[in-house]
This record gives C-alpha cells, structure tokens and sequence, in this order.
C-alpha cells in the first residue's frame, strides 16, 4: 500500500483496473456539462488488439468504445457554440483523428495524404500492368530506402518480405491506389479566438512526417501547417490562434522548438538536450523537460537553462500541476522506482510511494473535487489521489543542504575535567614522563626478546619460526569425558615447501589420561593444505581433576620439538552408570 | 572449657575444621547429643556452602535440550539468548568486543559471562573446552559432582549421616534440627532427592507457613530443572513473607525461563520492600548489561555504590564501560579505587595499563604491564596481558616488538583467537600472504564470535582475486556483527563485480 501522507487522500485504488495506458491517453473532463468530471482513458489494450476508449464517471465505467487503431493521444474540446456546453473527445489514432460528442462516434478526421516520391509510384504503376520485374522492383525501393527517400508504408512492407511471398504480395495490393499516410505522434488543443475556459479551440497535432498541424474545430480544414528539422513527440501550446499563440515541440533528436504565429523559421529558438526527451511539461513561462539520462532540466521559454536535477532513477511519465484554488504550481514525475516526486521549482517537495511503476498521469478535476491526481500503473491498476486542502508544500529542498544526520548531535563524551588536569600535569612534567616511558620501554623490550628468546628455544609456540620449517598447529579437544577426541591439525604456512618425516607426540600426567596412539607420523605436508590427526584419549580418574596435555612436533635428529602447542583439557564426566 | 562452647567458638571464627573434630569427640561420648550434632552438620554444610543465588552455570543438556523454549526467534530486547539487539545503547561490537555468546564483555567475570549459547551440538562440543571455558555437561554435574565427591574424601570412615537410613518425617517435625540436616543434604551430599523429600515432610508439617522451607522446596525444585514448581514455592513464599531471597531465587528463576524482563520485575517488586539492597540491584544491572543496555546497566550499578561503596563488582563494570567509552581518564579512577581497596592482581594491574596508555600517563603505561606480568600465574591470563602490551607496542609503532608480543601470546595461551588475528594482520602487511591466510583461519576457527579475522580474511581473498571465499567471509563477518560497514562495503563491491560480465 501507499504510505500515509499527509498531503493526499487515497480515493480510490483498483490494482487490477487492467488498464494499459500513457500520460497522452489520459484526460478528464466535463463531457456532459452536468459538472461532473469524468476520466477518460484510451486503452491500449494488449498493445495489438482490444484498444477502448472508456469513461470513467467517478470510479464507475461509464461507457466503453472500440478503437481500430493505437491510440497516440486524447484531447477534449469544444468544437461549437451550443448549450449545453459539451465538449468533444479527439482520439487520435494512426493518421486518422476520431472525434465523439455525447459519447457517440461524430466524425472522422483523416491527415492529407502525402505526395509520393515519383519514382516510387512510377513503380507501382509498372507494377500494377506487370511491366517491372518483382525483384527489380525490389532492389530500387531499396536503393532508395538507402539514400533516404521516404517511402509508402506499401512499400517498406515489400521490402521487410521474403522472396517467395512477393509476388502474392504485389498481386494482392497493385491494384489499390497508391497512398503515403503519416501518422499522428502526439496531441493538444489550442484556444481559437477567446481565452474563455469553454472557448472553441482547435486541435493541434505532430505528425511523423515532422510537421505540426492546426485544425479547425468546426469545418475540420487545415488552418496552419509548420514543418519542423525532426519528429516531434511532445508538444505544448499556450495562446490564441488567432492572436498569438506559442507551441512547444520536443523532438526526437533532442531539440525543443518554440512555434510563433507567423514565424517559419523555427531553428531560431530552439534548445539542444544532451539526451533524449521522455516527457516534457509548461508551467507559466517555464519549460520542464524530463530526459532519458534521469535528470530534470528547466528551460524559460527563451531557452535559457534554469536548472538541472538529478534523479534518483529513470522517469516514466511527467505530468504539470496547476492548482488554482492554493495558485500552486508544480510538476509532477513518476520513476521506475515506484516512486512519484512533486517539484516545485527546484525543490523536491513530497515524494508519492507507489506499490507499482506509474505510466500515465493526469493532475485536475475529477467527479466534483479540484485536485486529483489520476495514475495508471504499469501492472494495469488506477490509482486516484486527491490532494488535501490543508496540504503545505514547504518551499524547501527536501534534499539540499546539509543531510539531516548532520545536525544530529553524536553522543559523544564530553572530556571530563580529569582529562583536563591529567594534561596539565602531562605538559608540566613532560620530560619527566617521557624518560620513564623511554627507560620502561627499553627494560620491556629486553624482558620481550628474553621471553622470546626462552620460548623460541623451548620451542613453546605453536607457530613454527624456523624458515625451513614454516608449520602451524592448531589442537582441540571434543566430547565431554571421559573418553576425549583429541584432534591436532597442522598446516605447513609457506608457499612452496613442502615438509616431511616429522612425528608427533604428546606429553600428559600418565595418571591421568591414557592415549590411544601415543606416536604419530606426519605424511608429506603439501604447502598450504591443512592436516588434521586424531587420536582418542581416556580419562583414568573421575575425581574432577584435569590438566594440561602437550602436543610436540618433532624432527627426527633435533633434540627439540619444532612446535609445541598446549592444550588445558576440560574437566571429565565420570561414567554414569544406569 | 566446655568443649560444645569451644566447638561454638571455633564454629564462629569459622574454623570450621577444628569445629567438627571437637563435635566428633562430644558425638563419641555420647552419640544422641543433639546440639553437637547440629553444630557438627552445620560446620561440614558451611565448608563447602556456595551461595546457591550466586552461583548458576548453565550445563550443555539445559542449553541444548531446553524444554522451556517456547520460540526459537525471541523479540528482540526480551531474550538473554542469542546475540545482543540492535537498539543497544553503549558502543557497538567494533569497539566494546564481545564474549562468544554476542554481548558485550562484561568488566567482572561471573559464571555465564564468558561463554555464550552455541547454537549447534557439535558447537558446544567442540568450541575450545579447556578447564577455563568449558561448561559442565549438566548443572546437576560438573561443580556438584566435585563438591559431592569432596565430603567423601575428607572422611575416611563413611560418610557422617547416613541419607538412606535416615526417617525424614522424625526429623520433618523437629524445625531447628531439619534446618541444619537440610542444608547438609543438600549442600554437603548433593543429594538433591533426598533434600526435597524432607524439604516436602517440613513445609507439610509447619502446615505450609514457613517461608523458609518453601525457598528450600524451590531450590530442590531449581536444581532438578522443575522452574516452573520453583516458581510456584517462590511466589507463595513471597505472598506470607516478603524476603530478599525469595526474590533472588525468583529472578533467577526467570532469567534461566529466559524471561529477564520479568526477572527485573521481580527485583524492582523487591526494591520496593528493600531499598537500596544491593544484591537486587546488581541483579538488575547484570541483566541489563547482558540485554546489551549497558546505560541502563551502569546506572544501577551507580546505585549499588551508593548504598555500598565497596563493591567490586559495581566498580569493575563501571570502570569496563567509561573505558569503552573513550574515558579511559575515567575508568582509571575507578580501577585505583579497586586497588586502594586492596584488589591486587594482574588483572587489575593490565586493566590500570591499558588505561594509563589510552589517557595518555604513559610513564605509568609499562610498569603497570610488568607487575601484571610479574603477579600473573595462569597462562592464559599472561596471554592476555601479552596481547595488551603488543597492543601497546602497534601504538607506538614498533611493529617488531608488537609481533613479538602476540607470538608470546600465543605461546602462552595457543587459543588466543585475537592474537592470531593481529599476527595475520602483521602478517598481510609484510605480503606473506600465505602465513596470514592460515592466522586468519585459525582465529575465526577458534573464535567464531569474532567479526576481525572474517573481515580481514575477505579482504585478503580480495586482494588475491578469490572472489568466492572473500563473499561468503564478508558475510560472515556481516553475520556476526551486522553493522559493520567494511564488511558491508566489501560485499556491495563484490556483488557488484559479481553481476559484472
């Protein structure tokens, strides 16, 4: 689940709603000018088939359309002056724009088609009173594939079959005319002469062929066309038509272009990313672009860079927030990590944990309530928030500055006064100090290297200092009495001596243990590897007594043990007899 | 003089060996003198008597075949089981070092401070069972058996009361004899059965009124593992009389239930009848210490010196925790007070060292560790005061003598798991890469509690290119102290390197 917050109000959740839908295909509006805003959604279906137009009316599907095609973008408008005030929904869909009043099918738009290059239609001509060999045919539509003619979609399909299949393939479509169609890449509507809220507007749309159309609401013509250097895919619009009116397009190579009324010249004003646009916003006079390299940049519209913010992972949709009644603006981004942060200006103010990656957004009014924030999840689920009257975004930086560990206070211990006089008396007698350290040290170092010196010659370590013969060993006792295991594992230290024919003994009080093998003969010891021996040891005495048993390693011909290694044995259980 | 009045006067200046010959004498001449034979059965009791509160090392079978175990995963903060929880207060494992059981070490050895709960059969069994660490298989063994075996050496011809002839219910009626007879059963012959038959005649026969029979049914009931039975006596006893013993037995009760929030209960429930009652509080502090809440700890052991002053234990711990606390200043104050009060031994004198060196008195620093050395008798207390100096001696950068220390460490104590860790550390940095490995891996063997010699082994086997072994040691380092960023840190690049192509 959501976590709580204290600035939005969970209003309906419905993780499985299966609804497979964008940012673009997400609109609420009053479609029934009964004040009651409904949601409504272009359904993607599975991506192939199954494509809906559906309507939310609160939480409820109010109706449900089939649309052939993918739906690219969802707009409402008002395309005339009756009351009531309904407005209608453009779907757009392939190179066609649907438009539906009062939830019923009213008109269909289709882009102008456009001019075929002549050699490819001298072509299809040829072809259709079969006058060109198929695989000729083939190998010119190619050639000019390769030096970048834009071709029919009929054509590109020929080119993407085998060749065994072209011949049905030609059979099948020469006959049909020729026809070079664009598709529509992204949606919006601008205010035609008015800048009333219920004001016509015309529909302004990007296509692939890299140009921007306006349509006229009423009688569906062309008003304005704008060729643009890419593909746009993002677009912005604020302004009257017939005024002046300002569009935005981000474009598929990473520029963003400022349209004019009026001006042609659009590589003016444009902005270059470093990367490529995912998702790009207009608030006021600022331009919020989202990129593929996980960061958030924002422009003014004169294209000077404001800001850049860095983001914790990569963002999969953006969404404005303009909320009158609090005149709070901000921009809304959703990222895969299940999480949506709200950014006003620069400043992250509140971060939305999501249980799924959101896809789609829409910040408005829904049903009756101002601010809602509409998502849709990438698992299908509907997801709708509304922000809370009483919510505060404070203006400040939830992540800049200092971390907030930092102002906690470490628990650290205050020096006490002791430590104040000990270094009083440490500067006053420094000298003093000093020697006695320096004489003490001198005496510790003889009583180590004496100490040292005794042990090395008892051989009483259980490390070996001889180089010629690096061993460790290591001795543990098992079991609880009174019969022990005794095991004693040794490890010859160096890299690349081996060591041989050495025994190992042991030294205990005979009146108190008995081993079972009291001589063990060590095999070759391969460098490296670790040995372990064992032998079994019996208690003689069940008095409680124990004590410390001596393992020896011995080499035969040397008066000393290598290594010794002292074991203190526990304390035996005496038999328990039952 | 009469000889019962010398035995009485020998008996109080405890001198308990001439007391019992002097009753020996009187019972010959006349064998149903009664009073001699009192005193003679409270004479043998108090040579070998153990305060039953105090003393309570968990055997093998209680730890491994514990019945009381209701979850195996305790909530955290609520189990004297398993290793400390995170919301310790006090510094972490990087900087106080922990007892094989993952508390914190204490600053005063007790029974249960040093060894912790292993987790496996095989653990317990193998984890270095020398005389100073290994645990008795069973409580009912070990310590009792040598107590029990005792009374029969020191008395060639039988033992003094013969148990089995003995008519349980004449004596049961008779208060003041069963006192004694009690407590001669049960501490002197260890024949615990036999104590809580006639512990059972007695609280029948004063009609279920004496506290003091019930506090006895209640050990009898402790040491056969019923808890729950002694639980029940204790809160009876305690519902007629209120007494400290009661409460104490209580509390123990419960710690070994492994119940130590209630234990704390008892004992507050009992600080309010006695305030300031010393034996109550370092309760307390004891379990607070072994909850890993060593604030809280401290604090009653402040109480403890307020009522008494002198109480070694509380100085001690106090002392361990300012050390531990980067007030070495502190702790060294404490320890002179330990020694003024005529604490004299190497432990004290290691500890007053180390101290000395981490506040900076280095002129004391050495002559400390000499005295120690010279008043050491046990070898694996050499070892360690060995280990310290070398700590000493990597202060001051003598690398030489600081490898020289450990090795005499070693030498004298062969499971110093510490030592064998800073030598593989010397080791690594002189590049014999192959001496080190081996020193790490005899130390973690040794020591699994230890979190160093897994790190420090991950790191080589980082160094090298082993990949593999140095993931699974930095995991096992995170697992035996889980907030230790090295570790961590090593195991982010390694699962990095590992989803690497």
């Amino acid at each position: 689940m959501t976590e709580n917050s204290d600035k939005w109000l969970d209003a309906y959740h419905d993780p499985v709603a299966s609804l497979y839908t964008f940012t673009q295909c997400l609109t609420l509006s009053d479609i029934q000018a009964d004040g009651d805003w409904k949601l409504i959604v272009a359904d993607l279906g599975t991506g192939t088939y199954d494509m809906k137009l559906k309507v939310y009316k609160n939480t409820t599907l109010l109706s449900e359309h089939t649309i052939i095609d993918l739906p690219t973008g969802v707009v409402t408008f008002y395309m005339d002056t009756l009351t009531p005030r309904t407005p209608a929904i453009a779907v757009a869909s392939g190179p066609y724009i649907y438009v539906y009043k009062n939830l019923r099918p009213y008109f269909k738009f289709t882009l102008p088609p456009l001019d075929i290059h002549p050699v490819e239609e001298d072509l299809w001509n040829q072809a259709k009173t079969d006058q060109v060999n198929i695989l000729n045919m083939r190998d010119t539509l190619e050639a000019m594939r390769q030096e970048g003619a834009s071709l029919t979609v009929r054509s590109i399909k020929l080119l993407q079959m085998e060749t065994n299949n072209l011949q049905n393939f030609v059979n099948l479509h020469k006959n049909t005319p020729l026809k070079k169609q664009t598709v529509i890449t992204c949606l919006s509507t601008m205010k035609k002469s008015v800048p009333d809220d219920d004001a016509i507007s015309c529909l302004v749309l990007g296509t692939e062929n890299k140009s921007i159309y306006i349509l006229d609401p009423e009688a569906f013509t062309v008003l304005a066309t704008v060729n643009l250097p890419n593909v746009p895919v993002f677009i912005s619009v604020n302004g009257l038509f017939d005024v002046d009116y300002r569009i935005v397009v981000s474009c598929r190579n990473g520029c963003i272009y400022t349209l004019k009324r009026g001006s042609t010249d659009v590589t003016r004003n444009m902005i270059e990313l470093n990367s490529q646009p995912v998702g790009m916003e207009r608030v006021n006079k600022n331009i919020y672009v989202g990129c593929m390299d996980e960061t958030l940049h924002c422009f003014t519209s004169k294209g000077k860079k404001l800001w850049t913010v860095r983001l914790p992972a990569s963002i999969t949709a953006m969404e404005a927030i303009d909320y009158k009644p609090k005149s709070f603006t901000a921009v809304i981004v959703a990222l895969s990590n299940q999480e949506v942060h709200i950014y006003k200006e620069k400043y992250l103010v509140d971060v939305l944990k999501m249980d799924d990656v959101v896809t789609g957004m829409r910040f408005g009014r829904f049903g009756r309530e101002d601010g809602t924030l509409v998502m849709s999840t990438k698992r299908g689920g509907l997801f709708v928030k509304i922000l809370k009257r009483t919510a505060k975004f404070e203006e400040k930086d939830k992540l800049a500055g200092p971390p907030a560990a930092q102002n906690t206070k470490l628990n650290l211990p205050k020096k006490t006064k002791l430590f104040v006089d000990q270094t009083q008396r440490e500067r006053e007698q420094c000298v003093a100090m000093h020697r006695t350290f320096q004489r003490d040290l001198a005496q510790l170092r003889l009583k180590v290297l004496r100490e040292y010196v005794k042990a090395l010659d008892s051989s009483m370590n259980p490390i070996s200092s001889d180089p010629m013969e690096p061993l460790k060993l290591s001795a543990h006792v098992q079991g609880i009495g009174p019969t022990f295991k005794f095991s004693v594992k040794l490890q010859n230290t160096s890299l690349t001596q081996s060591s041989s024919n050495l025994l190992i003994t042991f030294d205990y009080d005979e009146h108190l243990y008995d081993f079972r093998k009291k001589l063990i003969q060590v095999p070759i010891l391969v460098p490296g590897l670790t040995y372990s021996f064992d032998t079994f040891i019996d208690c003689k005495t069940d008095k409680g007594l124990s004590d410390n048993v001596k393992v020896y390693v011995l080499k035969p011909g040397k008066s000393i043990p290598l290594i010794t290694g002292v074991v203190s044995m526990p304390v035996s259980e005496s038999i328990v007899l039952v | 003089m009469d000889p019962l009045f010398m035995a009485y006067s020998y008996f109080r200046r405890r001198k308990y060996k001439e007391a019992v010959d002097v009753c020996t004498q009187i019972l010959e001449r006349n064998p149903y003198d009664q009073a001699a034979w009192h005193l003679k059965t409270r004479a043998l009791t108090n040579q070998v008597y153990v305060d039953e509160v105090e003393v309570d090392e968990e055997g093998l079978a209680e730890i491994l075949m514990d019945d009381n175990v209701i979850a195996n995963v305790s909530r955290p903060g609520t189990s004297l089981r398993g290793p400390a929880v995170k919301e310790t207060s006090g510094p972490t494992q990087g900087v106080r070092p922990t007892s094989q059981g993952g508390r914190p070490l204490s600053g005063y050895v007790r029974p249960g401070t040093q060894s912790g709960r292993p987790g496996t059969m095989e653990q317990a069994i193998r984890t270095p069972r020398t005389a100073h660490t290994a645990r008795p298989v069973t409580s009912a063994s070990g310590r009792f058996v040598r107590l029990g075996t005792a009374s029969m050496l020191s008395t060639p011809d039988g033992p003094f009361i013969n148990i089995a002839r003995i008519n349980f219910s004449k004596y049961a009626s008779r208060p003041t004899l069963a006192k004694g007879l009690f407590e001669y059963i049960f501490h002197h012959e260890n024949d615990v059965r036999n104590a809580l038959e006639l512990a059972a005649l007695a609280t029948e026969a004063c009609q279920y009124s004496d506290w003091w029979w019930k506090v006895a049914l209640a050990k009898c009931y402790f040491r056969l593992g019923m808890y729950r039975d002694a639980e029940k006596q204790l809160r009876s006893a305690l519902k007629s009389d209120e007494v400290i013993d009661a409460y104490l037995h209580l509390a123990k009760v419960y710690c070994r239930l492994d119940q130590p929030l209630a234990a704390i209960e008892v004992y507050t429930q009992g600080l309010k009848q006695f305030p300031g009652e010393t034996t109550l509080l370092t309760g307390i502090a004891r379990i607070y210490e072994g909850l890993g809440k060593m604030e809280e700890g401290v604090k009653y052991y402040k109480d403890v010196l307020k009522s008494d002053n002198m109480n070694v234990e509380a100085i001690a711990c106090i002392a361990t925790n300012h050390f531990y606390t980067d007030q070495p200043e502190m702790a060294l104050k404490f320890y002179r007070r330990l020694l003024q009060m005529g604490v004299y031994n190497a432990e004290l004198f290691n500890n007053l060292g180390l101290c000395c060196f981490y506040a900076q008195q280095y002129d004391m620093t050495l002559t400390c560790f000499m005295r120690a050395l010279s008043l050491a008798e046990d070898d694996v207390v050499i070892g360690d005061v060995w280990f310290n100096i070398g700590h000493v001696a990597l202060g001051i950068c003598d690398i030489k003598l600081a490898y020289q220390c450990f090795r005499l460490a070693l030498s004298h104590n062969n499971d110093h798991a510490e030592a064998y860790n800073n030598l593989g550390v010397l080791e690594m940095k002189k590049n014999h890469v192959e001496a080190a490995r081996s020193f790490f891996q005899a130390s973690f063997v040794m020591a699994p509690h230890l979190y160093e010699p897994h790190y420090n082994f991950a790191i080589l086997a980082d160094q090298l290119g082993d990949f593999q072994s140095s993931y699974l040691s930095a995991k096992r380092a995170v697992e035996t102290f889980p907030d230790h960023v090295d570790s961590k840190e090593l195991l982010k690049q390694l699962k990095e390197h590992f989803s690497l192509l």
